[in-house]
C-alpha cells in the first residue's frame, strides 16, 4: 500500500470529521488532567492536521506533521513515564504530577466559554486563501491555544497549549506558502521545540513527582519560590 | 575558497562540538572558547568583504554569499552584519571568562557558541523574513542554558521560550503579504497588513514591559553572567533586525509609525522596571530589573532613529554590555560565596569580598547612568536628544534612574555589617583583579567618554544603511 493509497483509505475523515476529532482533541488538551489522555489527544489532533494539511500541500509533506507529533509525543511519555504516579514515591494522590494551577471544572467552564466566542466570532474571521472549514479550524486552534497558555503553568499542559496554536498556524501558512524549505525547518523546529518542553516537563515534575528521593539541589529554591 | 558564513559557522559550531566533549575541563573549555571568538572577532573585523584573501594558506571570501538557489535561501556578511557579529563576539569572550572565574557552570560555554552561531545566522539571512525563526532556536538553546540540570523551577526557561516561538509565525504569515503586494500596486491593504504583523511580531520579540516578564524570571533562576549574555546577545539581535526591517522596508515606517510605539513602549519599560528595581529583595531580580531599565532607556534610543538616535543607541548598547557584565560578575560571586542571593541573607559579604561589593555598585549605579560612570555621557546624550522633542519623557526616565539607584543603594547596604552565617571564603586574587579592572575601565570611560567616539564612528555608516 503506497501512501497516497493510505490517505485515499482515509479520506472519509478529511473535511468535517477531521476538523470535528481535532476540535474535540485540542480541547481535551485543555481540560484533561492525566497526562495519558493529553498525549493521547494531542497525537490524534497531529494525525488529523496531517490528514487536513494534504488537502493543501503534498501528502509526504502533510505526512511530517503527523511523524512529528508522534515523534514529539513519544517524547512527551518518556519523560512522563518518569514522573507518573508511584504508591511507594510517598507523594499522596491529589499532589501526583502534573499539579494543575486550577479545577477541572473551572477548565470546563473556560472552553464552553472559548467555544462561545468563537461561535459568535467565527464569521467576523477573514483570512486569505483558506475555505471557511480551515478559517473555523484555524481560528478554533488559536483560540484554544491561547486558553491553554493562560490557563497552565505546568510544561507538560503549557507546551502542547503551545503546539496546538502553532498547529493553527501551520494551518494557515502551509496553505498559503507551499514551500518545501519553510515545512523543513517548521517541524524541524517544532521537534526541537519539543524536546525542550519535553526537558522542562522532566525538570519541573522531578521535584514534585519524588520530593523524598531526589531533593532539588538548587540552593536557591527556597528563594526563588518566595 | 571559503565563503564568509561557512567560516563563522564553521568555526563555532566545530569548536562548540569540541568543546561540549571537553566542557569537565571548565578552564580549558573557557580559555578555548575565549581564543577562538577573540580570533574570529579579529579575523572578521581586519579582512575586506569584497575581495578575496588568504588566511592560513587558504582563500577566504569574507563577503561573498552562500546561497541554496532552489529554496532562495542566502547567508552573506554584510558591513552591517560584521559589526553586529564582531560586537558579539568580544561580548561573548569576556562573558567566557567571567563564567569561569564567577562559577557559571560547565554547559555555558559550547551552548554560548552554539547561540552565537545561531545570532549570526540571524544577522546573515535573506530573506529577512526566515531571521526570526533562528530567534526561536536560539531560545530552545536558552532553555537548556537557563534550567542546566536545575529540577523544580521552569518559569525562566518558559518564559523566554514562549514570546519569540509566537512571534515567527506573525512574521513567515507577513511575509506572505509583502509578496502579494506587487501584484496589485494600487491595493496597499496587503502591506498595512503586513506592517501590523510585522509590529506585533517584534513587540513580542522585543519583549518590553508588560510583556518583559522573562526578564525577572531569568534573572530569577539562571547564573547571573549566562542571563546577562542571552540579554546582551538576543536583545542586540532583534533591534539589529528591527532596524534591517525598517531600512529595508520603508514603507513599514510609513504603514506604522514606529517611532511612537518604540518611545512609548522604551519609556513605559524605563519606569516600570525602575520602580520595580527599587524594591526587590533578590540580587538576581534586581540585576533583572536594572538591566530591564537600561533595555527600555535603548529602546527610547532605537525610538529617536530618525534624528542622532542610532549613533546613541550604538553606544548606549556598547556601554551597557560593559556594565551589565560588570554587575552580573558581582551578583555571581556574591551568590555563590553567600550561597543566597537573598538580601537579607548576604549581610557581611563586604568583609569578605569587598572588590565583588564594589564592582555590584559602580555596575548598579553605571545602569542608572550616574556621573563618573561608563553610561552617563550615553544617558546624557540621549536625554538631550529627547528633551529636545519633550522634556517631559526625560522625567520619566530620570524618575525611573532613581529606582535603579534605591536598588543599587539598598543592595550595597545588604551587603554592609558583620557576618553572621557560616564563615565565607575570600574572593578568588584573579577574580578580583578582573573585577578591579571592569571597575577602573568603567570609571576610564566614564571620565574620559570620547574614547568610544571612534569605535561608534567607525560603525554608524553600515548601520544606518543597512543593505541587503
Amino acid at each position: 500500500m503506497t501512501l497516497a493509497d493510505l490517505f485515499h483509505q482515509l479520506s472519509i475523515l478529511i473535511g468535517l470529521p477531521a476538523v470535528l476529532i481535532a476540535a474535540a482533541a485540542s480541547a481535551t488538551i485543555v481540560v484533561a488532567r492525566d497526562w495519558r489522555f493529553v498525549l493521547f489527544a494531542y497525537a490524534a489532533l497531529s494525525v488529523m492536521l496531517a490528514l487536513l494539511l494534504s488537502q493543501v500541500i503534498p501528502t509526504e509533506w502533510a505526512l511530517l506533521q503527523a511523524i512529528v507529533g508522534g515523534l514529539i509525543a513519544v517524547m512527551f511519555f518518556l519523560a512522563a513515564r518518569q514522573l507518573r504516579w508511584h504508591p511507594a514515591s510517598g507523594v499522596r494522590w491529589q499532589d501526583r504530577w502534573p499539579q494543575m494551577v486550577s479545577l477541572g471544572s473551572f477548565r470546563l467552564l473556560a472552553v464552553a466559554l472559548t467555544a462561545v466566542a468563537f461561535f459568535v466570532l467565527r464569521d467576523q474571521v477573514t483570512l486569505p486563501v483558506v475555505d471557511v472549514l480551515f478559517r473555523d479550524m484555524i481560528f478554533w486552534l488559536l483560540l484554544i491555544g491561547l486558553l491553554g497558555l493562560a490557563l497552565h503553568e505546568e510544561p507538560l499542559h503549557a507546551g502542547l497549549s503551545l503546539l496546538v496554536l502553532l498547529g493553527g498556524c501551520e494551518l494557515l501558512l502551509f496553505s498559503l506558502v507551499q514551500q518545501r524549505l519553510l515545512i523543513g525547518l517548521l517541524e524541524g523546529g517544532r521537534l526541537l521545540l519539543g524536546l525542550a518542553i519535553a526537558y522542562l516537563m522532566a525538570a519541573r515534575g522531578l521535584e514534585t513527582a519524588r520530593p523524598a528521593v531526589e531533593p532539588s539541589p538548587t540552593w536557591n529554591a527556597d528563594d526563588l519560590r518566595a | 575558497m571559503i565563503y564568509g558564513p561557512e567560516l563563522v559557522l564553521g568555526v563555532l559550531l566545530a569548536t562548540a562540538a569540541a568543546l561540549y566533549v571537553l566542557r569537565r575541563l571548565e578552564g580549558i573549555a573557557a580559555l578555548s572558547a575565549a581564543a577562538v571568538v577573540v580570533g574570529l572577532a579579529v579575523l572578521l573585523w581586519r579582512l575586506p568583504l569584497d575581495i578575496p584573501v588568504e588566511v592560513f594558506g587558504r582563500s577566504v571570501w569574507l563577503g561573498r554569499a552562500v546561497t541554496w538557489e532552489a529554496e532562495r535561501v542566502t547567508l552573506q556578511i554584510g558591513p552591517a552584519a560584521v559589526v553586529l557579529i564582531v560586537f558579539l563576539l568580544i561580548v561573548a569572550a569576556i562573558s567566557f571568562v567571567l563564567a569561569r572565574l564567577t562559577y557559571q557552570g560547565h554547559t555555558f560555554y559550547p551552548f554560548g557558541l552554539l547561540l552565537l552561531a545561531i545570532w549570526t545566522i540571524a544577522a546573515m539571512v535573506q530573506p529577512l523574513i526566515l531571521a526570526p525563526f533562528a530567534l526561536v532556536l536560539a531560545a530552545i538553546i536558552a532553555v537548556f542554558l537557563i534550567q542546566a540540570g536545575k529540577t523544580g523551577e521552569t518559569r525562566g526557561a518558559w518564559r523566554q521560550l514562549l514570546f519569540p516561538t509566537l512571534a515567527a509565525p506573525l512574521f513567515l504569515i507577513a511575509g506572505w503579504y509583502i509578496e502579494q503586494a506587487p501584484l496589485n500596486p494600487d491595493d496597499q491593504t496587503p502591506l498595512v497588513i503586513a506592517g501590523w504583523l510585522l509590529i506585533a511580531g517584534f513587540v513580542l520579540l522585543l519583549q518590553p514591559a508588560p510583556l518583559h516578564v522573562a526578564v525577572p524570571a531569568v534573572a530569577g533562576q539562571a547564573p547571573p553572567v549566562v542571563a546577562v549574555f542571552l540579554w546582551i546577545g538576543g536583545q542586540s539581535t532583534v533591534l539589529f533586525l528591527l532596524q534591517r526591517f525598517l531600512v529595508i522596508y520603508p514603507w513599514l515606517t510609513a504603514t506604522i509609525d514606529s517611532s511612537a510605539w518604540l518611545l512609548w513602549l522604551g519609556v513605559f519599560t524605563a519606569v516600570l522596571a525602575g520602580v520595580l528595581t527599587a524594591v526587590q529583595q533578590t540580587l538576581g531580580r534586581y540585576l533583572g530589573y536594572a538591566a530591564l531599565y537600561d533595555y527600555g532607556v535603548l529602546l527610547v534610543a532605537m525610538a529617536l532613529r530618525g534624528t542622532a538616535g542610532l549613533p546613541t543607541a550604538l553606544w548606549l548598547a556598547l556601554t551597557r554590555a560593559f556594565a551589565l557584565l560588570t554587575l552580573a560578575s558581582a551578583a555571581a560571586l556574591i551568590r555563590h560565596r553567600m550561597e543566597s542571593d537573598r538580601l537579607s541573607h548576604i549581610g557581611g559579604a563586604i568583609s569578605r569580598l569587598p572588590v565583588a561589593v564594589t564592582a555590584l555598585i559602580v555596575g548598579g549605579l553605571a545602569l542608572a547612568g550616574l556621573p563618573l560612570t561608563i553610561q552617563f555621557a550615553s544617558h546624557w546624550a540621549l536625554f538631550q536628544l529627547l528633551a529636545e522633542n519633550d522634556p517631559r519623557w526625560v522625567l520619566f526616565l530620570i524618575l525611573g534612574a532613581t529606582g535603579v539607584i534605591m536598588g543599587t543603594v539598598r543592595a550595597g547596604y545588604a551587603c554592609l555589617g558583620r557576618l553572621t552565617g557560616s564563615p565565607v571564603e575570600r574572593e578568588p586574587r584573579l577574580t578580583s583583579l578582573l573585577l578591579l579592572a571592569l571597575v577602573a575601565l568603567g570609571l576610564v570611560l566614564g571620565l574620559y567618554p570620547q574614547l568610544l567616539a571612534t569605535p561608534v564612528a567607525a560603525v554608524i555608516l553600515p548601520l544606518s544603511t543597512l543593505g541587503p
